[in-house]
């Protein structure tokens, strides 16, 4: 089971469900404002640096490939405006002192370009959190901690904007989920089992618990931490299985929730026991991962793992967007294990840098007038459905992230692809040219977009 | 008061030991008292289990150093090197005949001339090297798919002798004089320079090493339920099939280590090697030789801890992360004690699966009891448990 | 080779061969060097003459450079002079850095005060981590410094967290001397409200308000930011006094940028609060900061090179060549051996203080095992037991992370991935890094092993005998 060849049959088998890719070019699918002013011979710079060679570098190394196609595609279909994009990025490798230097080189040498950064760390947005407000700077994160947004009493709003709602906001909205859920969750109790670290430990809290627990879901006060390394974490789902939980929460991605379902398979619990996570466990690593143990009915571990969708997914056939970015990606032959949340996502962040800066330009007259604080007005007052409709770009008052959820749950295509399957006997197995078969994950959503609770206290 | 003191202080000694242990017994019992016997059982069970892999990953580390003094900072990502190259050749179908010969003519290149470059000159050695690369590469590719774990054993066996083999002779052996700190500085960098070759070669996406499969079903092997026992331990414990198979190739690899460090010719001038390098080769041992050959042992054996491990959570650079917990289980086990390693891993798993049973919300069983357990070991005994006690003023 | 005087020089008293300038020469080039460095800043375009010849990317750069010679020349002085190997010498830079944050934040202290507290409380950690030398040496010491390097990120992560708040960062104020002018007092009533407008860079207004008289419990202070927006209690730059019933009746606030703010009240008519504002010297500026950073650096380097030539670092290096013939001397090893631990940590805890107060922010992240590792490859590559080998290493690594691979990078991702196709640019991008840090370790390891320092003396040496080389 080669993951490259699975992740090639997959993208195969979308095109293969989508007559329109066989066809011509689709058009740009957002509905971008008019250009008033024309600025030919100008250069619209996308700047974002982030950890590509550390730790969570397999989610965001495709953003460099996702950037890097917008900028392609739209310099070849006349620019922005006129002007030509170009593309200004810098690899961090999870370390804050070359974040720094990144910034600090950035804000140097492109001290009148640089009004708008994209980043992806919580760590470099809680780092750079000052400067940027200092320099006047906008940025935009995909999923920020409540430091990096709001500092570190939680209250002052700063110059970072997250398009995905914070991980305690997803938390609390799946808890309005459990409750809202009686015969999914019968005497729900929710213990978190996680990874360490800052990006681990965002989900909970003292105000999480307190809202669970008045909504009737009790939230276990101990998390149970593993390791990405641990190669056996018995120990940690035992204890939260002991303490009452029979719902085990994760802010972990990767190999992190197919550990955990395994174990539940491992330990024959896994009827009992449900399994949730943040917007990452939704991802296509996990489902393809979860694939290393079946349950009792034949299907992977993580069939029926509930998580955020605060996007929609590569799977989502029927939108605009989706079909959009999944041609450019297959006509910039992409490798197929960069096909994840964040090729997808970062065309949306391309996509918003480039109407806001459409905005801001019709507004102020020129490329050159544009300052950071001309940007963040455009940024605060613009309420646009990025890519037509990926995600909804709206800063409420005061507010510095997407307040829009979806709960989705992972399940696993059957044979005729008309929905999700049951059980071994009627699900797709797809072979993977080496001897072995795979099944196709799918994500299904559960809710319509709604708004999530305000946790931060 | 200090004559006194000075006059008894074995026994001294071994009544403050008594009293600690009688202290954290007690701990342990006040911490464990409320867990059902299945729990603690389960936990003892893992501990031995996962420790299996760490006395592997730690054997590595002590043959090196057994041979040559060197602590190898670098096994971590020997490891992730192994477990890469293995997944290589297990999981692409069509294996590259250009590459694979490569690798072969490498190997065999370096692994000819390890006691000099000049050796190449020689028609022996030449032809030894042709049917060496030849018949590498058609291990390495012949038949279809269904020959697959030949392939990839013989690429990771390929592989693993390149990594060692180069690693000293471009690496260590030219620190050959220079004082023990410039070599263990050297594996730091050498950690480094593989850190990078890996992300180059294989990215930095998670990868899926499906070995542990059975055939039949297409899933993980099921675990083994002991429902015969849940009754009377108020619990049911299981067995995890991979994790004992993982555990029963570090035993073999163990035995195989034991009997050639014994019995073999090899293994005895590695002894002496290790006791006195300048007296070994005035005796006719090929020092530099025998240096290469525990490297090339060391790297195969980072690739058979890299496979496993991989196979258990999936193959990422996040891998090398486990040597760093295998340290404490090398200083425990006494570093040039090779029965030492093992018991030392099994130590080390148990210490952190219970660390993980009392409070696994702060990390207690993976970042501190172990630690802790090396600055005791440090502090009360610092030779290890089957360490050599050296003569020595502090 | 090193000592090598000029013809005519001779040493004719035991002062002489001691003396860290031999020659007025010597002193010369030496303050000419320091003051260059201090000029530096004029040439930057935020500097104040406002030349714009360098970037200004650049005196951060060297600030940042200047704390990390502090804390490899901290680990020279344990490594390289007494022959110790510290695996943990970020840890000790996450005591200062975590110290000094949680002194300022929770007790109050200035950055005067803290600095040289943390990095008292630093050097008494090290000296912990240093008692196993009482028992074990070389590679098994090591070892106790790795396992210092896990167990206080662990302490700091979770029984500390009260205070250090876990893996979430920690947020500090700028350091500031003053204010030394309280020139105005004001009083702010309901009514009332006070307007000023602040300064800018390095001068900045301090204001204290402190209610006076009237309902505590229902006035309200507020000081509006330019803009008009009021500013968070929360707020990096403020201070807040609280009651037993947790009512805000003081505080106090750097106004860090130029602009009306103004101060106002709310609640009870006959509420009023009274005002004093002053002026102070602010560090907030990366240029104010490298005037504070670099001349503490050398300071520092200073202090070194001469404990060098003191009984205490004679002690180190006969320990580190023979500790057995040291002993026979009359040298007490351990003690030794414990004040180079304790030395070694005060200079890694300075560093991470001002680390701490340059970032205004600090995490855990910042303090993990490859900065140790860093460090100590910086220090061999510079050239460990050489007075000077952590200003080379240090700039060494520094500019090859930050002018060197930026440029190769482009270039590389071009032909490589042409040469073996299986390559994928992006992963090229991100691999530079560490192979060219571990290549140019490796090279230093086996082609010059004592350092760029000791190049740099054979250099010295060679200018001082031309024309006649032997």
């Amino acid at each position: 089971m080669n993951r490259f060849i699975i992740l090639c049959a997959l993208v195969l088998l979308l095109g293969a469900a989508l007559p329109a890719l066989a066809q011509d070019m689709l058009p740009y699918p957002s509905d971008l404002t008019e250009c008033e002013v024309d600025l030919s011979g100008e250069t619209v710079n996308i700047f974002h640096f982030g950890d590509l060679s550390g730790p969570y570098a397999f989610i965001t190394q495709p953003i460099v490939s996702a950037v890097s196609d917008a900028v392609l595609y739209w310099n070849s279909h006349g620019g922005v405006c006129g002007a030509e994009l170009a593309q200004v990025y810098e690899d961090t490798g999870g370390n804050l002192e070359a974040t720094q230097s990144a910034y600090d080189r950035f804000s140097s040498e492109y001290a009148e370009e640089l009004d708008l950064l994209l980043l992806y760390g919580s760590g470099d947005g809680e780092l750079l959190r000052e400067q940027l407000a200092a320099d006047e700077i906008v940025s935009f994160i995909s999923a920020g901690s409540i430091e990096s947004l709001y500092g570190e009493d939680g209250q002052t709003p700063g110059w970072l904007y997250a398009s995905n709602p914070l991980y305690i906001n997803q938390f609390g909205f799946f808890c309005q989920f459990v409750a809202a859920n009686p015969e999914i969750f019968p005497d729900p109790v929710i213990g978190f089992v996680t990874w360490p670290g800052a990006f681990g430990m965002a989900g909970t809290g003292p105000a999480a618990r307190d809202y669970c627990g008045g909504l009737g879901v009790p939230v276990l006060a101990e998390p149970q931490i593993f390791l990405p390394t641990d190669s056996d974490i018995l120990t940690q789902v035992q204890n939260a299985i002991d303490s009452g939980a029979n719902i085990l929460y994760s802010n972990s991605l990767a190999s992190g929730p197919a550990l955990i379902a395994s174990t539940l398979v491992d330990l024959g619990m896994d009827e009992d026991i449900k399994l949730a996570g943040v917007n990452w466990v939704m991802d296509t690593t996990v489902g393809l991962l979860g694939q290393r143990v079946l349950k009792a009915n034949g299907l992977p571990s993580v069939d029926g793992m509930f998580g955020s969708m605060p996007y929609l997914w590569w799977t989502e056939r029927d939108n605009a967007a989706v079909q959009f970015v999944t041609q450019q990606f297959n006509a910039n032959k992409r490798s197929p294990a960069e096909q994840n949340i964040a090729y997808l996502v970062s065309w949306g962040a391309v996509d918003s840098i480039i109407e806001a800066t459409i905005r801001t330009v019709n507004r102020v007259g020129s490329l050159s007038a544009v300052t950071g604080a001309e940007m963040r007005e455009t940024v605060e007052s613009m309420d646009y459905a990025v890519l037509g409709g990926l995600y909804q770009h709206k800063i409420e008052d005061g507010m510095r992230e997407g307040t829009l959820n979806r709960i989705a749950v992972m399940k696993f295509a059957n044979a005729t692809m008309s929905g999700p399957a049951t059980g071994a006997e009627d699900a797709l197995l797809i072979d993977d040219g080496a001897g072995g078969k795979f099944f196709l994950p799918l994500v299904l959503p559960l809710t319509e977009f709604m708004p999530v609770p305000q946790l931060r206290g | 008061m200090l004559e006194i003191i000075k006059k008894y202080e074995a026994q001294l000694r071994w009544a403050l030991y008594a009293l600690g242990a009688a202290l954290l017994l007690l701990f342990l019992a006040d911490q464990l008292a409320g867990k059902k016997a299945a729990r603690i059982l389960q936990t003892l069970l893992s501990g031995i289990l996962v420790g299996g892999v760490y006395g592997l990953v730690a054997l590595g580390i002590v043959v090196i150093n057994k041979a040559s003094g060197v602590f190898n900072f670098a096994h971590g990502w020997m490891m992730v090197v192994g477990g890469m190259i293995f997944w290589s050749f297990f999981s692409v179908s069509e294996i590259s005949l250009l590459g694979a010969a490569l690798l072969a003519t490498a190997t065999m290149l370096l692994a000819m001339s390890t006691a000099s470059f000049s050796r190449l000159r020689q028609r022996r050695t030449q032809l030894l090297v042709l049917g060496g690369s030849l018949l590498l590469t058609a291990l390495m590719t012949a038949g279809g798919s269904d020959w697959r774990w030949l392939h990839a054993l013989s690429g990771a066996f390929a592989g693993a002798m390149l990594t060692g083999l180069a690693v000293e002779r471009f690496a260590i052996r030219p620190l050959i004089g220079q004082p023990l700190f410039t070599a263990v500085l050297m594996t730091l960098a050498i950690a480094e320079v593989l850190h990078g070759v890996t992300q180059i070669a294989w990215g930095t996406v998670e990868l899926n090493l499906p070995i542990f499969v059975n055939p039949a079903t297409g899933s993980r092997f099921q675990p083994i339920r002991l429902e015969g026992l849940r009754e009377l331990l108020d619990g049911l414990v299981i067995v995890r099939v991979e994790l004992v198979i993982a555990f029963v190739l570090a035993l073999v690899a163990f035995s195989g280590f034991i009997i050639f460090f014994r019995y073999t010719s090899v293994g005895l001038a590695m002894r002496a090697t290790a006791e006195d390098q300048q007296l070994a080769q005035a005796v006719g041992l090929r020092v530099r030789v025998i240096l290469a050959i525990s490297w090339a042992a060391a790297a195969f054996l980072a690739s058979i801890a890299g496979v496993l491990q991989g196979g258990a959570v999936g193959l990422s650079l996040n891998i090398s992360l486990v040597a760093l917990r295998v340290f404490p289980a090398v200083l425990l086990g006494g570093l040039e004690s090779i029965s030492g390693a093992f018991i030392g891993g099994i130590l080390i798993g148990i210490v952190e699966q219970f660390g993980t049973l009392i409070n696994s919300s702060q990390q207690v069983g993976t970042n501190l009891a172990p630690y802790l357990v090396l600055m005791l070991v440090l502090v009360l005994k610092p030779e290890g448990l089957f360490g050599e006690k050296r003569i020595e003023r502090v | 080779m090193a000592n090598i005087k000029p013809a005519g020089v001779f040493d004719t008293t035991y002062e002489d061969d001691m003396a860290i300038d031999r020659t007025r020469r010597d002193k010369f080039w030496k303050n000419l060097a320091f003051c260059a460095l201090l000029l530096v800043p004029l040439l930057s375009a935020s500097g104040p003459l406002g030349l714009g010849l360098l970037g200004d990317q650049y005196i951060g750069l060297i600030a940042r450079i200047a704390i990390y010679v502090i804390a490899v020349q901290g680990l020279n002085l344990l490594v390289g002079y007494t022959g110790q190997i510290s695996l943990g010498h970020a840890a000790f830079m996450g005591v200062g850095a975590y110290g000094s944050a949680i002194l300022a934040r929770e007790l109050g202290f200035s950055f005067w005060l803290a600095l040289p507290t943390s990095a008292l409380l630093t050097g008494m950690l090290g000296l912990l981590f240093g008692l196993p030398s009482l028992r074990v040496k070389g590679f098994y010491l090591a070892m106790a410094t790795l396992a210092a390097q896990f167990i206080i990120p662990w302490a700091l992560e979770y029984p500390l967290a009260g205070w250090t708040g876990g893996t979430r960062p920690l947020s500090l104020p700028a350091p500031m001397i003053g204010p030394f002018t309280p020139y105005a007092r004001d009083s702010v009533s309901p009514e009332t409200p006070l307007d000023f407008t602040a300064g800018a860079a390095f001068i900045v207004d301090v204001i204290a308000v402190e209610l006076t008289a009237g309902a505590v419990d229902s006035a309200r202070i507020d000081i509006l930011q330019p803009g008009g927006a009021p500013l968070p209690y929360g707020d990096v730059n403020m201070t807040v006094t609280r009651d037993a019933a947790g009512n805000v009746i003081a505080l106090r606030y750097i106004a860090s940028k130029a602009g009306a703010y103004r101060v106002q009240l709310a609640g009870a008519a006959e509420a009023r609060a009274e005002v004093r504002r002053g002026k102070a010297l602010s560090f907030a500026t990366d240029t104010a900061m490298y005037y504070l950073i670099v001349p503490l650096a050398v300071l520092l380097m200073f202090l070194a090179r001469n404990l060098i030539r003191t009984r205490t670092g004679r002690a180190f290096i006969s320990v580190r060549d023979n500790d057995l013939a040291a002993e026979l001397l009359g040298v007490n090893v351990f003690a030794t051996k414990l004040r180079a631990f304790f030395l070694s940590a005060v200079y890694a805890g300075i560093a991470g203080c001002l680390l701490a107060f340059e970032r205004n922010s600090i995490s855990l992240q910042m303090f993990q095992l490859d900065l140790s590792i860093e460090m100590l490859a910086m220090l061999i590559i510079g050239g460990a037991g050489y007075p000077l080998g952590a200003l080379f290493g240090v700039t060494f690594i520094r500019l090859l992370q930050e002018a060197a691979i930026p440029a190769l990078r482009p270039w590389l991702s071009d032909w490589l991935p042409q040469l073996f196709p299986f390559i994928d640019a992006v992963n090229i991008t991100s691999a530079i890094n560490p192979i060219l840090f571990g290549g140019a370790l490796i090279v230093f390891l086996i082609l010059e092993p004592r350092g760029i320092a000791h190049r740099w003396e054979l250099l010295k040496a060679a200018w001082k005998l031309r024309p006649y080389a032997y």
